[in-house]
């Protein structure tokens, strides 16, 4: 990763560690499973080559290929001003140049940035997320969202997700190797050899997808923290987060008093559940954790503690 | 609360009510919440139970006899819902904490723990509010929840069911939360009571 900008915000330093021990463990990962591929006998030609081919077709091609299948439709400032100005004042305070501006037209409220660094930028917004915050709420969205860009967070996970992409390739080619006998003039190399290979594979791909989970759940926590130091109002995201997911609306109606049943030696401990293991998988950290993470740095920087 | 995401289900309701002091002094201090000195525990009455029958006698002993006794004021009133109320009124907070707990022990301590059904303190509170506007003084209610053995903020909005301002409920749940006070995780628990006689 370069980092010529300079940048007027400083980062989680915990945080930062812990993405490059993802980034280096991934790397070893692949690093050691390219030499076994290489010593089980598979061309290292045709590797290369799929290598290149899909590099490049990621790298320069992501950010249309997002727009195409989400639908995002890119938009002028004629034909939204508002939308516009906020963006161009908060890419002004990132010190980066205007991104493009798309909007994409549906109820479900979303927001995402794309572009392999600040100069190819592009923020979409969904009609839903416009309608259903603040100004103040879809502000702190939109400088999470322009955080990725500034953090160059689409390279990383490109390079990361790529390196993924190619082992599930390599998977499903040495699987079709072994039901079908080899390709091109292969060498036999004994039914137990590519089980091997296709076991380590598998094996490979697995703990790959989990290191670029985790990587792509730091990079939001570190997107959250960029975002608040940005506009200084770490509250602002949080509220969106609360809104965006409906948890707000989990308050009842009800009146205690219209509890049947009050009993109070049947204690569920609802307050005490532990998370559960859905973590580890998620792409988002869980909204709870990026929401109490913002209150607490907005209490820091509301009372100046440390 | 650790780093594991897992705490232990309070044992008593000692230890989860004990846990309204040090949340509350720590906002006090930073200036967001001043306690008023008024608390209410809301029970069904029932005329099978003597020491019910007996309360005011009762809480008399209970609250001002003995070594320590916090004699804190008391009233008893009945709600439009059919509910009964021990309205407790003490300008020290941590007093006023001890006597709910001592209440709610003694009901519970003769038979009638099944009738209680929360306790509830009034609070204000300094901060922005749903609109995104400045507050002070903002009337909040922390409640507890006997049979969930947990706490959550409610403000009210009207008399009628359903209103309440949510987004300040959320917020001042999870601020409550940080400073050690057991928060009921389960949302949709967070049942309003509209409607408080005191």
């Amino acid at each position: 990763m370069s980092s010529t900008t300079t940048r007027k915000f400083h980062k989680d330093r915990g945080l930062v560690a812990r993405m490059y021990f993802t980034m280096v463990m991934l790397g070893f990962l692949y690093a050691v499973f390219a030499l076994f591929l290489l010593a089980s006998g598979t061309p290292l030609i045709f590797i290369g080559g799929i290598v290149g081919v899909m590099l490049v077709v990621q790298y320069y091609m992501s950010d249309r290929l997002i727009l195409m299948s989400t639908g995002a439709k890119q938009v002028s400032a004629e034909q939204e001003p508002a939308l516009h100005r906020m963006i161009k004042t908060l890419a002004d305070r990132y010190e980066m140049p205007m991104p493009k501006v798309a909007v994409i037209d549906t109820a479900i409220p979303n927001a995402f940035a794309t572009g392999r660094n600040p100069k190819n930028a592009l923020v979409a917004v969904t009609t839903g997320i416009q309608q259903r915050l603040s100004e103040r709420e879809l502000q702190a969205v939109i400088g999470h969202e322009l955080a990725h860009v500034a953090n160059r967070d689409m390279r990383v996970l490109a390079i990361a997700n790529f390196l993924v992409t190619l082992t599930s390739f390599l998977m499903t080619m040495l699987f079709w190797n072994m039901l079908f006998g080899g390709m091109g003039g292969r060498r036999s190399n004994g039914g137990g050899g590519i089980m091997m290979v296709y076991l380590v594979t598998i094996v490979v791909y697995f703990i790959g997808q989990l290191l670029v989970l985790a990587l792509t759940r730091y990079r939001e926590y570190g997107a959250d923290h960029t975002g608040a130091e940005i506009s200084g109002d770490p509250g602002a995201l949080a509220d969106a987060l609360e809104k965006i997911s409906g948890t707000v609306a989990k308050i009842p109606d009800k009146d205690l008093r219209k509890l049947q049943t009050a009993n109070a030696f049947l204690i569920i401990p609802a307050a005490l559940k532990g998370q559960g293991s859905m973590n580890l998988f998620s792409t988002h950290p869980p909204l709870q954790e990026r929401i109490k993470r913002l209150r607490e740095l907005e209490q820091r920087m509301r009372y100046g503690l440390r | 609360m650790g780093w594991f995401g897992g705490s232990k289900a309070p044992k008593s309701d000692w230890s989860a009510l004990s846990t309204v002091i040090k949340a509350e002094a720590k906002l006090q201090s930073l200036g967001e919440i001043t306690p008023s000195r008024r608390a209410g525990i809301i029970y069904r009455d029932s005329d099978d139970n003597a020491f019910l029958q007996d309360i005011e006698t009762e809480l008399n002993t209970a609250l001002y006899q003995g070594v320590g006794a916090t004699k804190t004021a008391f009233e008893i009133k009945d709600d439009d819902r059919g509910m009964r109320w021990i309205v407790l009124d003490d300008g020290k907070f941590d007093d006023l904490v001890s006597s709910v707990y001592t209440v709610g022990n003694a009901i519970n301590a003769n038979g009638a723990g099944d009738k209680l059904l929360a306790a509830v303190f009034e609070l204000y509170f300094t901060g922005t509010v749903e609109d995104n506007t400045y507050r002070s003084s903002l009337c909040t209610y922390w409640i507890y929840r006997y049979d969930r053995r947990a706490f959550y903020p409610f403000v009210p909005t009207g008399e009628s069911e359903g209103d309440r301002d949510r987004p300040t409920e959320a917020r001042l749940g999870s601020d409550l939360r940080r400073h050690g006070l057991i928060v009921e995780k389960s949302l949709t628990e967070w049942m309003g009571l509209w409607g408080i006689p005191f």
